[in-house]
């Protein structure tokens, strides 16, 4: 099955940029394939698909509007979730009034803890062909 | 220029923050852990979908059922890109799931364990979205380009599903005595699950960092989840299972009581509570749609 470039453009202005690829068999599975898997949450206006190795540019048919759907579908998007912060914010003030928050040393506020990246030239590789075991790649903090 | 030559090289632009593409020449070191990291994440996105997918037939409501539905449909959609990032790298998607259903290739230890309440569907929506989300901002910064890519698609997705999530706790802690209840009850049993997310201290000998397939240790990582979510949890009167775990002024740093991590490892080898039975529903689902893969790799010319 061939391989698919997945372009995509935010704005109309914009060029078209890589944004991931799929399997199809054809043009035509590609497109629909890469509609939903990339362009499902109104990611963008326009969207293509380029068999990898050629030239030759397929655009999706659907319009900037259409694109991502027109039913209502706000639960799967952010703004349908906007306040979630602020009844976060009421809710710790009733909570501290009714003595019920817990009251424990914790960071100020905007103060995160320190060591933030970590550059790699600074790993100690005495043999750089090694590589992690399955169970060490699984302990990592990866998860969906 | 000789194999030595060319891996040294590469390891320079490692370090010189340079993002490599695909089709760039790379060692063979670098290739299979980036992999193997990357399968690992596209298997614990697919086997993620599933302790909340028992819960949409129990969803409260039909908004939940609705969310709920869009959440597991959208972590098999990530799963569905990342195996494509790894396909890149010189395994088969096929393989890649063949493995995974039969136990040769691992997924997150935080997703072999059983749900029991409505609570747990939040503390998996809030705080393991959350904290995989701390693991996943960071990974915008990796240096294999696709993933990188892959990263941008997810992670608005992901920073939805926390707000759902934390939707959902809001809505049980200010409910009654009962839900409030429901829902510590679950952070109480999730607890000790998420502390071990982050994966033990890491190695000062870290070759996922040293090739800058993550950027960060597992410490700040944690230390990060804990500014983030706990003061949050304590202001809604929640408590964690933890008498120790307080801000630490002078050191900057966060106290904690490690977990233990016998029965981590025995998860992660596949011994999990709930490992057999989630692994035997994919690999139900996978047999059963062999058909589909069969059309898609033969579909024949028009007569």
């Amino acid at each position: 099955v061939a391989v698919w470039d997945v372009l995509g453009k935010r704005t109309p202005d914009d060029e078209w940029a890589v944004v991931g690829g799929i399997k199809a068999p054809d043009a035509e599975m590609a497109l629909i394939l890469a509609k939903e898997t990339h362009f499902r949450h109104k990611e963008g206006v326009g969207y293509a698909v380029r068999r990898r190795g050629e030239d030759e540019l397929h655009v999706g048919s659907y319009a900037p509007e259409v694109l991502g759907g027109v039913t209502d579908r706000s639960y799967r998007r952010q703004e349908a979730y906007t306040g979630v912060g602020g009844k976060h914010k009421r809710l710790a003030q009733e909570m501290a009034q009714r003595g019920l928050a817990v009251d424990r040393p914790r960071p100020p506020v905007g103060r995160m803890a320190p060591g933030l990246r970590v550059s790699p030239a600074s790993v100690e590789a005495e043999n750089a062909a090694e590589v992690p075991t399955e169970e060490e790649i699984a302990s990592q903090g990866t998860a969906g | 220029m000789t194999y030595e030559e060319r891996a040294a090289e590469f390891k320079g632009r490692i370090d010189a923050g340079e993002k490599i593409e695909a089709g760039d020449w790379m060692p063979d070191e670098y290739r299979l852990s980036a992999l193997k990291f990357i399968e690992m994440h596209a298997n614990s996105e697919v086997m993620g979908a599933l302790p909340e997918r028992e819960w949409i037939p129990r969803a409260p409501n039909l908004k939940r059922k609705l969310s709920l539905t869009a959440k597991v449909q959208d972590e098999v959609g990530h799963g569905q890109i990342l195996y494509r990032v790894a396909e890149d790298l010189g395994k088969s998607r096929e393989q890649m799931f063949d493995d995974l259903v039969n136990g040769r290739t691992k997924f997150h230890n935080v997703f072999h364990y059983p749900t029991y309440t409505w609570g747990d569907v939040a503390v998996i929506g809030w705080l393991i979205d959350g904290a995989a989300l701390v693991n996943q901002k960071a990974l915008l910064d990796a240096s294999y380009m696709p993933y990188v890519r892959a990263m941008r698609r997810i992670c608005p997705e992901e920073s939805l599903h926390l707000r759902h999530g934390e939707e959902l706790v809001l809505e049980l802690v200010s409910g009654t005595p009962d839900q409030r209840q429901m829902f510590q009850d679950a952070v109480d049993r999730w607890w000790r699950p998420i502390m071990h997310f982050f994966g033990p201290p890491s190695k000062k000998r870290d070759m996922l960092i040293y090739w800058r397939i993550k950027t960060r240790s597992n410490e700040s990582l944690r230390s990060e989840f804990f500014s983030t979510y706990v003061p949050k949890l304590w202001d809604v009167g929640i408590t964690v299972p933890d008498e120790n775990l307080a801000w630490n002024e002078e050191l900057r740093d966060w106290d904690w009581s490690d977990p233990g991590w016998e029965d981590f490892w025995e998860t992660i080898r596949g011994n999990g509570p709930m490992t057999s039975i989630r692994l035997a529903y994919r690999k139900a689902m996978w047999d059963t749609h062999a058909w589909v893969r069969e059309v898609f790799a033969g579909i024949p010319e028009a007569a």
